[in-house]
């Protein structure tokens, strides 16, 4: 088990001896029972971290920002910033490394293990619980999660209330890090697919039916670009105009922007935005499930994402995360690559 | 009767072996349907992910991507590259309930251009008992 | 400003007349945006036809032109010649094909006049967004650097030298001669070696075009084509050939026997020595892997000798920095290791030799002057047996490809041998006899029929040595039998592979290998001399393995392909190349990765084209997500607007 006050300890270290400039984690939120990204520089704050099964943000996304806004400054300050990651977590980091959006010195990881379980669905969980207000949760011994209620406490069985990505995760344990908490434990994933499979086992017309109503409700809101950690574009292609606008761009010229995709949401245009991105993530989704969570119209989009990586894992025995030197997926080739479906 | 559907395919041709190959069967006089307008790219590997998509958006019926043979692209490897985007696209495209027969891939060397006739007459056969596609199609 | 397009449309005659109704196809793209004028006309490309386009542009003052015509392979020149000398950029024309991609494989004259609009309209929408480019212009440093002293490299640097370039000869041992050298006789005329060899050499030295850098590796390679910056390391042979007056006093008094390579091994030679008789530049080595140190404490026999003082232990590596040009690769080859041969004994029974070695034993200034002796007891051995394929195309154990030379050569060894030693048999084990080339087959006619030689078609199952003899057991598989020969000597024709380095060299000078390790041509048919990057040529068996007239004729390729580079001031190239949007560019370095060119690299953390190394292929406009590098005039702005054209209406 991860010791929260191990943690803590390290924290503050790291905080007072000026190793790391803040430190990226979780925080007990105002409301509710879901913890808060927390950016603490005081070492006297670190008393506020905290580490449960509800820790479910991808906090890289903020180092990513930091790196965004640290590129404006004029005299950047580049000392490491401390992050707490989890297993998905440190592969993104990974992936930022692999495309030196970032320095390996540009942070100190602290990661900290799933173990056997990893977070919480906040939906499987209220129905679980059938409506009853969640005050507090944590993990517990035997792959279990300790629920406290305003009428109690529970154990309710991790399975019941995991999020979807964590039980077909491939990495409950940290592939990077400065310094760790918790155990390594070897946790077997029988169906790391299975997600993908079941939606692939449709008919070619269902699966259509399926995408056509889920992707009908996008009202394009990018909650799932913003969230997502490897979308650190400058310009999105949504909004590609491409050329980014300076002061001198004639007006004629923005005229002559081209839409890929149009930004009123209609089906058309949200299948391909949605498409689009799944391909601009191939080789770099780490499967945080950050764009699914944040959805307000529950598209599954993770299923679009994890398909590419099962694709890349299948025909090109590529997998996302694991090694920060090997070259992207798009940006490399086998000559074994498949090509039966090639005329 | 209703006039028979004529289904629209985009084929994107690299300059040096499909477009050649394409030139051969004019210059061959091979004839084959009308049905495809060819894109000239420099190389299937310069073929992006939303050239298909937005083809398909436009209201392409069909959307082909024609390579060099592994070996032969005039930029060595270009086509090793395209191979690898295209088997992803290909993927997500039926992933989501696209008919898979609606995009395609095929390697014609500068040669075949008998090759690409029968590609082109196979995907028309192909694509008019699938009618107009309108998944894709903005405002079908 | 507002664009006016200029759309032409050719009949040509009735070969797009025929099937395509110009006159509506002229109409409609009248109608287009931004086109100003639409016409047709015959034949476009006649003289009148251009003419007509000429006069348009200069009269309605368009600044754009599509032609809609043949194939842009036959006539894109023309039209954007035409356009040039009306007045404005020639890359503002393009060609939109109904020819081929349209008239000659329709019938339905409807469908075909549609199909035509559309290609036409998306020529108009590509030329459109067009930029106005001029060729690339670069300087040439026109001198040449050959990297190797064999036949290939001696007969690159010899033809570029007497068309006038100054070439830098770099070659890694004491002495240029190579591989080639090493022979006593070649095939099929049977010439020696040395005879025709030296003379090349001699004129090597004697060059005034030539700077011959031996005991010198190419360390270093930047720049491109016309403008390479090539660092070399010139190691110390701490010998003066000025002073050196070849007395040979040195070698006498050295008291280090090493193994001899030029012999491969077959006779030894001293720490100080000449690597052979007519080595260029005639002088000596010492080879301080083996001397036993150059404080003259430790030795210093050889400098004591040395009455012109020639011996120098003060001499130091040399960086020398060369600018060139083009560049020729000709590193040549070595023979497949030994250690990866066991199951022949070779580099276990003293009397179970490779090609190379028999070689030197039949040359006059080989180990034996000529007389073919066995290594073990220098008996001379009355039955040899050549094993062919020694190596070569045995995919699972050894190389898959065929070493090409070796069924010509083990002919000529086997007929070699008979020619010294009368009485004797030789056996050759083959697995095909490949004799294709001129006077090939009749040679190995000739072994069999003159010289008694027997070929048995089969492989070697085991050599063992037994009482004196090489005990060679196979299988002939043409009667079926097993085949028991005591033989004398073993003869392998090993096979041959890229020389050692050969991978170091093609990292430093950015360009591929083939999957067996050899240089990779940049296209097997068409481009067989040049390697992927622009100015660096390849000559000789650095690229596949080949025989010395083939090497000869290859060398002669390249040296005429550097020589097109260096005949030029400057050097033109495509403008129509990738460019980078340095606002969008994250440096993530997957247009790095993808390029065959090696023309994009990361600088200050963005992508960087090196707009003469790029050859415009867009395989990283594809790969890049940002959109940050794009190729000029084939845009994805562009495409996505032919897309449109192709599809609207």
């Amino acid at each position: 088990m991860v010791k929260l006050e191990d943690l803590k300890k390290e924290a503050t270290q790291i905080l007072k001896s000026g190793k790391v400039k803040y430190i990226i984690g979780y925080a007990k939120g105002a409301a509710g029972f879901m913890p808060i990204p927390a950016f603490i520089s005081d070492p006297e704050d670190a008393e506020n971290l905290t580490w449960n099964p509800a820790c479910v943000h991808n906090l890289t996304k903020f180092i990513v920002d930091e790196k965004k806004r640290l590129k404006k400054e004029k005299k950047p300050d580049n000392r490491p910033i401390g992050i707490i990651v989890k297993g998905c977590d440190s592969r993104a980091i990974n992936v930022l490394l692999q495309e030196k959006y970032i320095d390996r010195d540009d942070v100190y990881l602290l990661g900290v293990s799933c173990e056997k379980t990893g977070v919480v669905d906040e939906k499987k969980l209220a129905k679980t619980l059938k409506g009853q207000r969640v005050v507090q949760i944590d993990f517990e011994d035997n792959g279990n999660f300790l629920v406290t209620t305003e009428s109690g406490s529970e154990k309710i069985p991790a399975e019941d209330v995991l999020a979807e990505r964590c039980i077909e995760c491939k990495a409950n344990f940290p592939v990077v890090f400065d310094i760790v908490f918790g155990e390594k434990i070897k946790r077997q994933v029988d169906k790391p697919f299975q997600s993908v499979e079941t939606i692939e086992a449709l008919s070619q017309k269902d699966r259509w039916k399926f995408w056509k109503e889920q992707l009908d409700k996008c009202i394009r809101c990018y909650a799932c670009r913003s969230v997502c950690p490897m979308c650190y574009c400058d310009e999105c292609v949504v909004d590609t105009i491409s050329f980014a606008v300076e002061p001198d761009t004639s007006a004629e010229e923005k005229a002559q922007k081209i839409k890929w995709i149009e930004k009123s949401p209609n089906l058309s245009e949200n299948i391909v935005y949605h498409l689009t991105r799944a391909m601009h993530l191939a080789g770099r989704c780490i499967d945080c499930g950050e764009c699914e969570r944040v959805c307000p119209l529950d598209i599954p989009i993770r299923f679009l994402n994890k398909k590419m990586e099962k694709d890349a894992k299948n025909f090109f025995d590529y997998e996302v995360g694991f090694d920060p030197d090997q070259p992207s997926l798009v940006s490399s080739f086998k000559d074994e690559d498949p090509e039966d479906f090639i005329r | 009767m209703a006039e028979e559907f004529e289904p629209r395919i985009v084929a994107f041709l690299c300059k040096w072996c499909s477009s050649a190959g394409s030139d051969l069967a004019g210059v061959s006089r091979m004839e084959y349907p009308p049905n495809v307008i060819p894109i000239q790219v420099m190389c299937s590997g310069s073929v992006s992910p939303l050239y298909i998509l937005s083809a398909f958006k436009k209201g392409a019926d069909g959307v082909l991507v024609s390579g060099c043979h592994p070996g032969d692209c005039h930029y060595i490897k270009g086509n090793f590259y395209a191979r690898r985007r295209i088997a992803l696209v290909k993927g997500q495209l039926e992933f989501i309930g696209l008919e898979p027969e609606r995009f395609q891939m095929s390697w014609v060397s500068a040669a075949e251009g008998k090759k690409y006739t029968e590609i082109i007459k196979d995907f028309v056969n192909t694509l008019k008992p699938l009618g107009p596609q309108t998944k894709l199609r903005r405002n079908p | 400003m507002k664009k006016k397009t200029g759309v032409f449309v050719c009949h040509c005659g009735i070969n797009i007349a025929g099937t395509v109704d110009v006159k509506k196809v002229t109409k409609d793209l009248a109608k287009h945006p931004g086109v100003e004028h639409s016409e047709d006309y015959i034949y476009m490309c006649s003289d009148p036809g251009q003419n007509l386009i000429i006069d348009s542009i200069k009269e309605k003052g368009l600044d754009k032109v599509v032609v809609a015509c043949c194939s842009p392979t036959l006539h894109e020149m023309t039209f954007r010649n035409a356009a040039k000398s009306a007045g404005i950029n020639e890359f503002q024309c393009e060609i939109a094909n109904i020819r081929e991609q349209c008239s000659w494989v329709h019938k339905d004259m409807d469908k075909a006049t549609d199909k035509a609009t559309r290609i036409t309209r998306s020529a108009v929408e590509r030329v459109q967004g067009n930029e106005s480019l001029e060729p690339i212009s670069i300087p040439v440093t026109r001198r040449a650097l050959v990297i190797g002293g064999g036949i290939a490299g001696i007969q690159a640097a010899l033809d570029m030298a007497n068309t006038g370039y100054e070439v830098v000869l770099v070659e890694r041992s004491p002495s240029i001669g190579g591989h080639m050298i090493q022979l006593s006789e070649t095939f099929p005329t049977l010439d020696c070696s040395q005879c025709i060899l030296t003379p090349k050499m001699v004129e090597v030295s004697k060059h005034p075009k030539i700077k011959l850098l031996t005991y010198s590796e190419v360390q270093d390679v930047s720049g491109y084509v016309g403008n390479f910056k090539v660092k070399i390391l010139k190691k110390p042979t701490y010998v003066d050939p000025e002073k050196c007056t070849l007395c040979d006093e040195c070698v006498r008094v050295c008291p280090v026997v090493t193994s001899n390579e030029f012999d491969l091994g077959l006779t030894g030679r001293r720490a100080i020595y000449i690597p052979f008789p007519q080595a260029i530049p005639a002088t000596y080595t010492l080879d301080i892997k083996n001397c036993p140190g150059l404080l003259p404490i430790a030795c210093g026999k050889c400098a004591d000798v040395c009455d012109p003082e020639a011996i120098d232990y003060d001499m130091k590596p040399e960086i020398i920095e060369e600018d060139v040009g083009a560049i020729v690769i000709a590193t040549g080859f070595d023979l497949y290791e030994k250690e990866n041969l066991s199951e022949y004994g070779y580099g276990k029974y003293p009397d179970v030799l490779d090609g190379l070695q028999f070689e030197r034993l039949c040359s006059a200034s080989g180990p034996t002057q000529g007389k073919i002796l066995r290594p073990s007891d220098h008996k001379e051995p009355k039955e040899v047996v050549f094993i062919q394929c020694a190596g070569s195309r045995d995919p699972e154990l050894h190389c898959a490809y065929c070493s090409k030379i070796c069924c010509m050569y083990t002919a000529k060894h086997a007929m070699l041998y008979k020619h010294h030693v009368h009485d004797g048999q030789a056996y050759i084990f083959y697995i095909d006899i490949r004799s294709g080339g001129k006077g090939y087959e009749e040679f190995v006619q000739r072994a069999v029929e003159e010289d008694g030689v027997i070929y048995l078609r089969g492989k070697v199952a085991k050599i063992f040595e037994e009482k004196g003899k090489v005990k060679v057991w196979g299988v002939d598989t043409l009667s079926g039998k097993d085949i028991e020969i005591d033989a004398d000597m073993v003869v392998l024709a090993t096979a041959m592979r890229p020389s050692d380095g050969a991978e170091d060299l093609a990292k430093k000078l950015k360009i591929a290998l083939d999957k067996d390790g050899f240089l990779a041509e940049a296209h097997p048919k068409l481009k067989p001399v040049e390697s992927v990057t622009a100015g660096i040529f390849l000559a000789g068996a650095a690229q596949a393995p080949k025989d010395i007239p083939e090497v000869v004729a290859q060398a002669s390729g390249a040296a005429a392909k550097a020589i097109a580079i260096l005949s030029q001031e400057r050097l033109f190239h495509s403008p129509n190349v990738a460019k980078v949007n340095l606002n969008l560019c994250t440096g993530c370095g997957m247009c790095v990765d993808v390029c065959p060119y090696e023309a994009v690299s990361l600088k200050d953390g963005k992508a960087e084209v090196n707009e003469v190394l790029c050859e415009g292929c867009g395989t990283c406009q594809a790969t890049c997500l940002r959109a940050a590098i794009e190729v000029k005039n084939l845009t994805p702005a562009q495409v996505h607007e032919m897309i449109t054209a192709s599809l609207g209406g």
